[in-house]
């Protein structure tokens, strides 16, 4: 699996979404069932697959799937 | 007036949410007597509960114009809010705007972002001393209410606020919801001392809500195990928050890792843990632990608060009075509920509890008085702190898919036994919906038979070490 098909793979079995709705308006701001619980198993599902660990920044910032790719790419994960 | 709010200074903020709302107790005073005068008094009022100032302004309008209220989520489930009005048939439903058109009624008044709906429904009589309603494990779908009477919020917003010691200069930061008891006690608390109630309904994991925190300079935070998992995710004990004070804790039990953490991080840092604990049916806090004990009482949720008593029976209810003891709490004050409704009729009966309360929790008394938790006598969990009733899901899941089922586990997650191995997605989807948790919260195990006693009770302990063990 490339990294992009594992990354849509986890947010598909966080949120129980298709994959034609991660787009740029999949955000925490809009997504109701994106909440703190759903936010923290995101980032732990993210930091076991990619093998990285975020700053308290980018857990903060991590407000969207197309933005969490940008925050993804600055720890070396290759998209 | 409710909470002596028209007692405070009033030009002094009372109030503040993210949605830029500012309102000084004279505000507050004011804007509860026109919200409040919009029902009819003794009428059943449904609000969709977010924390914001104009949720506020219903629920203490209402019930200083002695409406009664029934606090729900905003984001509760169509489906259980449908059972919901069918069974208590509510006069009104003061909801936030943008979920007006999930209803058909009429909108009567309008402010700071909450309509107030009349649903044309009949008034019925209420019991005179009812003053406000809760769910208990109403994450299970069940349409059981808990019965506030008079006296009890303002009781147990005293007797917090003089175990906590808070004053008026106190900034709580109130992101619990205020459906929840612990949610609304933390803002009654501080109201009645005339402190400054920072609302949010800022996710914890989002920059919004430290910057938010900060700006503002919250002074406390009362949060449950979960909120604690998160701040220690963010790595908040590296944060610079020099105006917040003190940190306190409800809603299910800590492990004592995290509680030792907690308390050295206090200790640290010059500010102070305080841990509690309370129910539903006790109008949230009836204990807590001095903020001095937190390093030396690890996991212990000590003495009961000012007006109220902590006492422990055995298996015959007899109280036991050894200094050191074990059994189950119970609890006697002016803070204790009257009772359960589980249909409209139940809304015109008094007060069952008689003022005591037994929790169906298991405690342990030390040589100094401090109680500590140490186990449950009835079938619920406390998932992410949230009360889900194991004996309900059960039958949830039997009536939906008509098969034999077990749920059983700890408060991390919910084992759930079933035998036939086609249903395995269907039950977890089914049972993540119901309860509108995350389905990492509960595992579904296909086992071959369900295990049972000889008179047919299912093992659930036996069931748990063989499979999930």
């Amino acid at each position: 699996m490339s990294n992009q098909e594992q990354y849509a793979q986890i947010f598909m079995d966080i949120f129980g979404v298709d994959e034609s709705e991660l787009n740029e308006n999949f955000n925490f701001k809009d997504v109701d069932s994106w909440d703190s619980l759903t936010h923290l198993t995101l980032i732990g599902e993210l930091e076991a697959a990619f093998d990285v660990m975020f700053e308290t920044d980018d857990i903060l910032r991590y407000g969207g799937y197309l933005n969490g790719i940008e925050i993804l790419k600055k720890y070396g994960v290759e998209f | 007036m409710f909470l002596n709010i028209d007692r405070q200074n009033s030009s002094s903020i009372a109030l503040i949410d993210n949605d830029g709302n500012r309102l000084t107790y004279g505000e507050l005073a004011e804007l509860m007597h026109l919200v409040g005068a919009q029902v009819v008094p003794r009428s059943l009022i449904f609000m969709l509960c977010k924390n914001t100032a104009g949720s506020m302004a219903g629920y203490l309008g209402f019930v200083e114009h002695d409406a009664v209220p029934v606090t729900l989520n905003a984001r509760i489930d169509q489906e259980l809010l449908s059972d919901l009005m069918s069974i208590y048939k509510p006069a009104y439903i003061w909801t936030p705007t943008e979920e007006c058109a999930r209803f058909e009624y009429e909108k009567i008044y309008e402010r700071l972002g909450y309509a107030l709906l009349k649903t044309g429904n009949e008034i019925y009589p209420l019991h005179e001393q009812l003053q406000l309603c809760m769910t208990t494990s109403g994450s299970t779908g069940s349409p059981k209410l808990v019965r506030y009477k008079r006296g009890n919020l303002e009781a147990n917003a005293r007797n917090v606020a003089i175990a906590f010691g808070w004053t008026k200069e106190e900034r709580p930061i109130c992101d619990l919801g205020m459906q929840y008891t612990m949610g609304l006690n933390v803002i009654n608390t501080h109201l009645y001392v005339g402190a400054t109630v920072l609302l949010t309904t800022y996710n914890l994991m989002s920059s919004d809500f430290w910057d938010y925190i900060k700006k503002e300079r919250g002074t406390n935070f009362t949060g449950v195990p979960f909120s604690y998992d998160i701040f220690y995710r963010l790595h908040f004990d590296r944060m610079d928050l020099p105006d917040l004070r003190t940190l306190s804790q409800g809603g299910g039990k800590l492990t004592d890792a995290r509680f030792r953490q907690l308390a050295e991080y206090a200790e640290k840092t010059g500010k102070r843990f305080i841990p509690s604990f309370g129910t539903t049916e006790t109008s949230a806090r009836m204990a807590c632990l001095p903020a001095e004990l937190s390093l030396t009482k690890t996991g212990s949720i000590g003495m009961a608060i000012p007006e109220g008593e902590l006492f422990l029976i055995d298996e015959n209810g007899r109280v036991l009075t050894d200094p050191k003891a074990e059994g189950e709490m119970c609890c006697r004050g002016p803070n204790v509920t009257m009772g359960y409704a589980v249909c409209r009729e139940d809304l015109q009966k008094g007060d069952e509890f008689g003022g005591e309360y037994h929790t169906g929790d298991l405690a342990r008394r030390d040589e100094d008085g401090c109680y500590y938790v140490t186990g449950r006598l009835s079938r619920f969990l406390k998932l992410l702190s949230y009360r889900v009733s194991l004996d309900q899901s059960e039958r949830l899941i039997q009536q939906e898919f008509g098969i034999e089922c077990a749920c059983a586990g700890t408060d991390l997650r919910m084992n759930i036994y079933i035998t036939d191995a086609k249903r395995r997605a269907e039950v977890l989807d089914f049972i993540a919906s119901k309860t509108g948790l995350y389905k990492n919260l509960f595992k579904v195990f296909v086992v071959p038979e369900i295990i049972r006693n000889d008179s047919g009770k299912i093992r659930y302990k036996e069931m748990d070490a063989i499979y999930a063990g």
